[in-house]
């Protein structure tokens, strides 16, 4: 259903793929993902929405945190395979003014590491 | 307030808010609002100097204990007229007034702060508001996108609403049931989120529970009990239910559950459901759309089929003269297709019939049905049809000429036929199987029938005095007498052997009694002989006699013969003897079967015989013999 379906560390970059509604709890469960691997020490992170087409403004602002919180150690979060509808919401709810959103998870990476 | 409390005179200044929490975090001055006090503890002007002995003074003593000194200065706070809190200075003496200055400064910074923050706040709240407006707005477009790219897919229109409409109100899950409308039960046709077995498991109608008060009520509302809803059982605080309504009657519901926040899910509130009703509203505008197209298609496809399985010919001309449309009558009678036909003027189409070009010219004028039998038109490869037609004006609901409709029967087969049939059938016979064609069965059956045999007597010593073409003259006028005697009676032509009839009642359609037509058509014959005598008599030629056999029994019917040659005729022992009765009959005489006596309802004039034997047949045969002379 709605859940983390993938946790990598490529290139110094974690990348979190997820499946289903961006909600509250896959919005907690990505934040959780991430917190690990940000107490390590990584400080850049890729969410993969390919297999999510929907979102809500909870979830939207639980990756504002998140990306509050990397930004305290110089970090990014990027995005890549945003659905249209995914993009919209994260442009009006002003995410897209603090991370980048690619075509695909390889040219995510490329441009991360 | 390091720089006021360096100042001299000033390092015992404090400063204290009645409502501390919200002040002391927007300031982030905590550490200097230690003083816990109500406003109404003390009441001063907006500067004080009080006396540490007098009645306010030992009240302020209690809060900011200032026992070593003689008085103290009180400056207020204020914000939006209100006070909120106040600068608290210990004085021995009355404070000079660069020191009054200084600390008015520092009242108005504060003050300035305060207001500036409120003005933030209220900004990223407005920031906050307007954001969701905008995502409100978005999603109406959205959903308007959604419904406008749909063209008549249920299933694929209600999936892509739910989710835009769940995403845009924080919904935790949500489904959209539909009724169907052949048991009018209402089904899930899209969900989300939602277990299999959260899914309603029980008959969900029109008249009980929660859709029986959405039909009563006609309007979106909030469910604050749903587990007492079979159908809202995923729910676990509130829900949010819109009827989907066409016309006057609810024909789905759009369901969303409980609302996500940062802290967990809650309740949906009165904001939610307006959002939400205003896009149901749509929803129900949209689907009420998809059911008159489906409707529409359904009435087209039906239109379709009916005009394509006519016979008749059908052509819609509009008011500019152009065709709009052709069935495949049309189509086959004309020779054309529907590319270079439709749009095209039918100047264009029906170039090869001026005189139809000249009917359509005069049926634009006229306000009337234009009628004409037999008409003949070229079909694109020159071949010539007749047909019937009719050109019939076609108004709009406006009552304004918007065309004229251009109907007609091909009367080429149907001739064909009937000039073949006729040959050997009454012409109503030819009509009634033309009109009701399952009647007719030519692939072999067995029937019975009534078979008549009439032989002229004597024929091959007349014939050998007269010329031949007296006795083809002869012959076809005989004929010609006797067969319209046997169609008058329903008889059915089954073939002329030299000079010898053979007629059948009861193929291929059956009469009420063919036995009795048979027999009628036989008498007739010797009264329409008579008259032909009379004429032969006047031109000189001889005069004919003739002899009548008829049995009724089972015969064998079909088309029988060679792929070269094969003919509808019947076959077996009635025929036989019927033929052997025609032989024992003497001239001006009918001689019937027991077959033919016992079916005949008036069998006046026949009298009984002695049983004869005839070739073929082991017994007797009983007859009876009527006389016509």
């Amino acid at each position: 259903m709605n859940k983390v379906t993938n946790i990598e560390l490529t290139g110094g970059v974690v990348v979190i793929s997820t499946e289903g509604y961006l909600n509250k709890d896959l919005g907690e469960e990505i934040q959780n993902a991430a917190q690990e691997h940000i107490s390590n020490g990584v400080n850049k992170v890729l969410i993969n929405l390919e297999r999510s087409n929907i979102v809500n403004s909870i979830g939207a602002s639980i990756l504002i945190e998140l990306i509050e919180q990397l930004q305290e150690s110089d970090g990014v979060l990027s995005f890549c395979n945003l659905a249209p509808i995914i993009e919209k919401t994260f442009k009006i709810m002003g995410l897209t003014k603090y991370c980048e959103s690619y075509a695909t998870q390889e040219e995510a990476i490329a441009a991360m590491s | 307030m390091d720089f006021i409390q360096d100042q001299p005179g000033l390092s015992n200044l404090q400063v204290s808010f009645f409502r501390k929490k919200t002040i002391i975090n927007s300031l982030s001055l905590s550490e200097f609002f230690d003083k816990n006090f109500s406003q109404n503890v003390i009441n001063f002007k907006s500067l004080d100097i009080v006396e540490r002995n007098n009645q306010k003074g030992k009240v302020l003593n209690s809060v900011f204990n200032f026992h070593s000194y003689s008085k103290a200065l009180l400056v207020d706070i204020v914000n939006k007229n209100k006070l909120i809190g106040v600068i608290f200075l210990p004085l021995e003496n009355n404070p000079p007034q660069n020191l009054l200055a200084l600390i008015l400064n520092f009242k108005n910074q504060i003050e300035c702060q305060i207001h500036i923050k409120n003005i933030d706040k209220k900004l990223s709240k407005s920031n906050k508001e307007l954001r969701n407006k905008l995502l409100e707005i978005e999603s109406l477009i959205d959903v308007t996108e959604i419904i406008n790219s749909q063209h008549g897919l249920k299933q694929n229109l209600f999936e892509n609403i739910l989710i835009t409409i769940l995403s845009i109100l924080n919904a935790s899950k949500g489904m959209v049931l539909l009724k169907d409308e052949k048991s009018g039960f209402f089904n899930v046709i899209s969900q989300f989120n939602i277990l299999k077995e959260e899914l309603p498991s029980k008959i969900i109608r029109i008249t009980k529970g929660l859709m029986k008060e959405l039909n009563e009520s006609k309007i979106s509302k909030i469910i604050e009990e749903p587990k007492k809803y079979e159908i809202l059982k995923a729910s676990q605080k509130n829900c949010i239910a819109s009827p989907i309504i066409t016309g006057k009657s609810v024909e789905g519901v759009l369901l969303l559950f409980d609302k996500e926040s940062r802290s967990g899910l809650i309740k949906f509130n009165q904001q939610d459901l307006r959002l939400f009703d205003s896009l149901s509203k749509k929803v129900s505008l949209a689907y009420d759309n998809i059911r008159l197209i489906d409707s529409l298609k359904t009435s087209n496809n039906l239109v379709d089929n009916i005009m394509s399985s006519i016979t008749t010919g059908i052509i819609m001309i509009n008011v500019l003269g152009e065709i709009e449309f052709v069935n495949h009558s049309a189509k086959k009678i004309f020779s054309i297709e529907q590319e270079g036909t439709l749009n095209n003027h039918y100047f264009m189409v029906f170039q090869n019939n001026p005189n139809l070009i000249s009917l359509l010219e005069a049926s634009e004028i006229k306000d009337e049905i234009i009628y004409e039998d037999n008409f003949k038109i070229e079909d694109s490869s020159q071949t010539i049809h007749e047909i019937n037609l009719t050109l019939s004006p076609v108004y709009n609901e406006d009552n304004e000429r918007s065309g004229v409709v251009f109907s007609f029967e091909d009367l080429s087969g149907i001739n064909k036929i009937k000039s073949t049939f006729k040959k050997y059938v009454s012409e109503n016979i030819v009509d009634e199987l033309l009109e009701n064609e399952n009647l007719l069965e030519l692939g072999g059956a067995q029937n019975e029938v009534c078979v008549l045999f009439s032989d002229i007597r004597g024929f091959t010593a007349l014939s050998e005095k007269m010329k031949p073409s007296e006795v083809v003259y002869l012959l076809n006028t005989y004929f010609e007498a006797m067969i319209d005697v046997v169609f008058s009676h329903n008889g059915t032509l089954d073939k002329i052997i030299g000079d010898e009839l053979m007629v059948l009642y009861g193929v291929p359609l059956k009469n009420k009694n063919d036995s009795q037509s048979a027999v009628n058509s036989a008498l007739s014959m010797f009264k329409a002989l008579e008259k032909f005598n009379e004429q032969m008599t006047n031109e000189n030629l001889p005069n004919l006699e003739i002899g009548i056999g008829i049995n009724y029994g089972k015969v064998v019917s079909g088309n029988i013969g060679s792929e070269r040659q094969m003919n509808y005729t019947v076959i077996g022992d009635a025929v036989n003897l019927a033929s052997r009765l025609c032989s024992h009959a003497k001239s001006g005489e009918v001689v019937i079967s027991k077959s033919v006596f016992e079916k005949l309802d008036s069998n006046r004039g026949f009298n009984p015989q002695k049983p004869i034997m005839v070739k073929g047949k082991s017994k007797e045969i009983e007859n009876w013999i009527y006389s016509a002379i």
